[in-house]
């Protein structure tokens, strides 16, 4: 049905495209620079005028992103793939349900309710760290990755209710009447009927607390001491520091970091994409 | 129990959704709020925080924080910073957002390479733009210079005024695919019958965009823009790793000077309580998001 | 060591029947199969992970010592692990491992360590943040307990409060000036010795490409590091800066900058990044520690530099670093000295200051370290001028206030007069 709705005619389609990529090139110039500066030497890194490719390459930042003294980059990833995995999951089971709780029943401590997640999250770092440690530790968690898990889901948690309330809010009472007439109550309903429709609004939230936990870095290194079950993001440490900022290492970490990462969403860009696109909600 | 079911008949069902979520939240975020409220109203510093009394001064440590010039700084940097990255990361995301919701051929997966620069880990990026933004090796200098925009070198990261502007620079890049991909899932939901008709009334593009398309984006619009003041706010990582509050100060965030205080001065605190301002902030700014948004929906 | 028995839980609950199989062997409480796995897990991990043998499975009952530190280099990490698995070795009713806690982190980590009472037995810190730890409460006195009669005064005092002794230094170093010997001799100059020496070969070794010299500059304990010498050569102490000599200091650096000879980047690049500058031949001069010759040797095995004093005003002045050993007292006290007894032995010295590129703290060790055309040479005899900073708890205070007057002068942001008065009166506050 979408190629039947009005299409855009192939003149425009291809102005577009054209301009989408020209945003594309400037948006992810960063990328590119770190890239490219990866794969340079640190003499040519410190070249003056810098150059636009690396006229000799350089793989060895490559090489010492794999081991690096106590830490390895491939366990690493695991670790923070579990990690955010993790986070993800609690993040988006208690959060869809009470983003639709917010959304479509006005009980008394709506408000309240709402207010409190918006306030959990504002906290800065600064002050979280110490009390949750203590916490960590009282619960027997503390340099385990369950800490980690734990802590991250509290970033994506208020984020996917306050996302996700929209959405719940957007689908019409008359298909929740509907699934009432089918003999459904509120809670079959709700899972039978609403999560479906909103699998749009939830992948993005999944989305966003993976994202969330994989780019996390200071819940990841108070809470977990071992560098054997640290997140990936723990090895920027090994490129930067008292011995000075080496940026070929740098930057192909962030390279390596990066492509896992983008690897998942293009392989699952089709449902990723059109999850969060297609139009779900029909009036 | 009878009267628990009676509770939970009509609107409070509500509440079981909810609770799950909100106890979570509150195990592992209410105590870190309390404990940091009671810690900024005590005198705890090195030599006081493991053993010793910790006593009560009240409000000390906050009147020492307004004759704090570096506080106020911080305060004010913290605000125009918040400001100025939203205005512009929104803009640009939600003009991406609604550039991309044509139906051109490369829309969707150019869309999708677009979110890269969320998957990088903050810091990650941060360092990225302290390169890009050098003195002398950055590319960034070359390219103005390439284009006889300047002729000499911007000290980009070490003229107070500049790094702010570097900084924000590196804030927006990150928040862009962030406001237009929540923009975009907002706009799946509304309609496209409304459009139709729109356009059968003759409405020209302008007139859905403000007629149509806004208000009915009102709540996702709402949500994205609190949402980014949040985490804009209390911006950290970004700040520690490309200035870390330099040059003198001048960008030291409300979140950076306290954890500079608690973590490296060993003044707790008083970092506490820069922290507390920060929340008390926040605080008025979601009491009137809420306001706003529930006003709306009891019509 | 409560947390020991949770993670080995952990590991237990998380680990395959296989590994409870295995343990299960060995318990002796065959109704609660949890519990010997739960004891054994912890030997089991440790000595698959450390290859250290039959030693610690036969004793079973090793007591674990913990160390924090923060360095990130491989070379060092793997010189003090050497270290540790010869002492594990020698012994069997300690077990020691070292964990790497980033430098960023290690000052955050041990303060929510102290407040959670979650911390290692042995911490190898950084000497300026010794007495403020101290004053926390968290270190073990260690008068008598170590002979440290004959390391230089400064490190011994830099772990010493109240005539008592918290710790034992690691090691020594201090800062001294580096030139590009090519470019000196290209521009036909000598070494400087003086102030006004540096400068006139600053400006003679700038070039469009070149910046005559770099020193680290950012606004932290590391910049306060690099300052710290060209204040105390006028004169001026740490804490009493708003005087004819602090001025002069602040003024000198402010001319280097004014006169082009001296980045402002400098305000953005640690010690590691100034020293990248340098290899890269974009600095011809640069302040900096000995633990960079490894590194520049390996990096740029064909740069030609030199090692000298740093210029004087008016005396020769350095400033004192280096990590300290400290024992934490709520841990295990007698396990900890014993590692230390044994790291501190002149045979391990030598061992470890050679990996790290660090002069011994010890006199007596540190004059026969090098030979005497070795680059290291001049940083021992720098050493003779090298003073600590603090020790005093409210160091990272004053600290801030040093290296806020210089960053104000380098961006000009404030006239020298100005930042020292600035300066004077934070310092004031805190040094009643």
């Amino acid at each position: 049905m979408m190629d039947e709705e009005k299409r855009l005619s192939s003149k425009k389609n291809i102005l577009f495209s054209i301009v989408s990529v020209a945003f594309l090139c400037i948006l992810l110039f960063p990328l590119y620079w770190a890239l490219i500066t990866s794969l340079k030497t640190e003499q040519e890194i410190f070249q003056n005028p810098p150059t636009f490719y690396p006229h000799v390459v350089n793989t060895k930042s490559y090489a010492a992103q794999v081991e690096t003294g106590d830490f390895n980059m491939f366990r690493s990833f695991g670790n923070s793939f579990l990690i955010s995995v993790g986070a993800t999951v609690i993040a988006v089971l208690l959060a869809v349900p009470a983003s639709y709780g917010i959304a479509k029943y006005h009980f008394k401590a709506r408000k309240v309710m709402l207010l409190s997640f918006l306030v959990t999250q504002m906290l800065p770092v600064s002050v979280l760290l110490t009390p949750m440690f203590i916490m960590f530790k009282n619960m027997h968690v503390y340099n385990t990755w369950v800490a980690a898990v734990l802590a991250d889901a509290t970033i994506g948690i208020p984020f996917s209710v306050l996302i996700l309330k929209n959405y719940f809010a957007s689908i019409p009472k008359d298909l929740e009447e509907a699934a009432y007439l089918d003999g459904c109550n509120k809670f079959s309903a709700f899972v039978r009927i609403l999560i479906p429709i909103a699998k749009p609004g939830v992948m993005v939230c999944a989305i966003f607390s993976f994202l969330y936990a994989w780019g996390d870095l200071a819940y990841g290194m108070t809470f977990i001491l071992d560098q054997e079950k640290r997140p990936i993001t723990a090895g920027i440490f090994n490129f930067m520091g008292q011995y000075g900022t080496k940026w070929s290492y740098l930057t192909a970490f962030a390279v390596v970091t990066i492509i896992p990462v983008a690897l998942i969403f293009i392989f699952m860009q089709k449902y990723i994409v059109s999850g969060m696109t297609s139009g779900a909600v029909k009036g | 129990m009878a009267k628990l079911k009676k509770f939970f008949r009509y609107e409070n069902v509500g509440l079981l959704f909810v609770l799950p979520a909100f106890l979570y939240m509150l195990v592992f975020v209410g105590y870190p709020i309390i404990r940091n409220i009671i810690l900024s109203f005590q005198d705890v510093n090195a030599g006081n925080l493991v053993r010793g009394t910790k006593n009560f001064i009240l409000f000390d440590n906050y009147l020492e924080l307004f004759k704090d010039s570096v506080f106020t700084t911080s305060l004010w940097n913290t605000l125009r910073y918040t400001v100025l990255c939203l205005v512009f990361q929104f803009v640009i995301g939600f003009a991406l957002a609604l550039f991309f919701s044509q139906r051109f051929a490369l829309a969707k997966p150019v869309r999708g390479i677009l979110l890269v620069p969320w998957m990088i880990p903050v810091t990650v990026t941060a360092l990225m733009f302290k390169l890009l933004f050098a003195t002398d090796i950055g590319v960034i200098n070359f390219i103005l210079r390439s284009l006889h925009l300047i002729d000499q070198n911007i000290e980009w990261l070490t003229t107070p005024g500049t790094a702010m502007f570097a900084l924000i620079c590196a804030n927006v890049w990150i928040g862009i695919p962030f406001n237009m991909i929540l923009i975009s899932t907002g706009l799946t939901t509304i309609p496209k019958e409304l459009y139709e008709s729109a356009s059968i009334d003759g409405a020209g593009k302008v007139q859905t965009f403000w007629k149509i398309t806004l208000p009915l984006l009102k709540p996702t619009i709402e949500s994205v823009l609190i949402l980014g003041f949040i985490y804009t706010f209390k911006v950290y990582d970004l700040v520690y790793v490309m200035t870390s509050g330099g040059p003198v100060n001048s960008t030291h965030m409300l979140s950076t000077y306290s954890y500079k205080l608690s973590f490296e001065m060993f003044k707790y605190s008083k970092g506490s309580a820069v922290a507390n301002v920060l929340l008390v902030i926040l605080l008025i700014v979601g009491v009137f998001y809420i306001k706003a948004t529930t006003e709306g929906e009891e019509e | 060591m409560k947390k020991r028995k949770i993670t080995a839980l952990l590991t237990a609950l998380t680990m395959t029947a296989g590994i409870l199989a295995g343990c299960g062997g060995t318990g002796n409480d065959a109704a609660a199969p949890a519990a010997p796995a739960a004891d054994n897990a912890p030997a089991a991990q440790e000595s698959s992970k450390e290859e250290s043998g039959g030693e610690a499975a036969s004793g079973g009952e090793a007591q674990a010592i913990t160390i924090w530190y923060y360095w990130e280099t491989e070379g060092h990490q793997v010189a003090l692990d050497q270290v540790i698995q010869e002492y594990n070795g020698s012994q069997s009713q300690y077990e020691v491992t070292a964990k790497y806690v980033p430098f960023a982190d290690f000052k955050k980590q041990l303060s929510i360590g102290a407040s959670a009472d979650e911390l290692p037995d042995i911490a190898i810190l950084d000497s300026p943040d010794h007495a403020s730890y101290v004053e926390m409460g968290i270190f073990e006195d260690l008068t008598g307990k170590f002979d440290v009669s004959n390391y230089y005064e400064g490190t011994v005092n830099s772990c010493t409060v109240d005539g008592k002794l918290y710790g034992v230094p690691f090691g020594a170093n201090c800062l001294a000036l580096y030139y590009n010997e090519d470019m000196l001799t290209a521009a036909g100059c000598s070494v400087p010795t003086t102030w006004d020496e540096l400068k006139e070969t600053a400006k003679a070794l700038t070039t469009d490409s070149v910046t005559g010299l770099a020193l680290c500059s950012v606004q932290n304990e590391e910049g306060t590091f690099n300052f710290v010498p060209w204040l105390w050569s006028t004169g001026a102490t740490s804490y009493d800066i708003n005087n004819e000599n602090g001025i002069r200091a602040l003024t000198f650096i402010q001319d280097l900058i004014n006169e082009g000879v001296m980045s402002k980047e400098c305000i953005n690049w640690t010690q590691g990044d100034v020293m990248n500058q340098f290899i890269s031949g974009n600095v011809a001069m640069m302040e900096n520690g000995p633990w960079q010759i490894p590194t520049m040797q390996s990096e740029a095995p064909d740069l030609n530099w030199k090692v000298t004093l740093i210029p004087k005003d008016a005396e020769y002045a350095s400033v004192l670093g280096g990590e300290n050993y400290a024992v934490i007292n709520g841990g295990n006290v007698d396990g900890a000295l014993d590692f230390l007894t044994y790291a501190t032995s002149e045979e391990k010295v030598k061992f470890l200051m050679d990996k790290f590129g660090y002069i011994s703290a010890d006199k007596n060790i540190a004059g026969s370290q090098f030979a005497a055309d070795s680059p290291y040479q001049p940083f021992v005899e720098e050493l003779n001028y090298a003073m600590p900073r603090g020790p005093l708890a409210e160091w990272p205070s004053v600290s801030d206030a040093i290296s806020l007057a210089f960053n104000q002068v380098i961006t000009g942001t404030a006239t020298p007069e100005d930042a020292a008065a600035d300066a004077q009166a934070t310092i004031d506050g805190i040094v009643k």
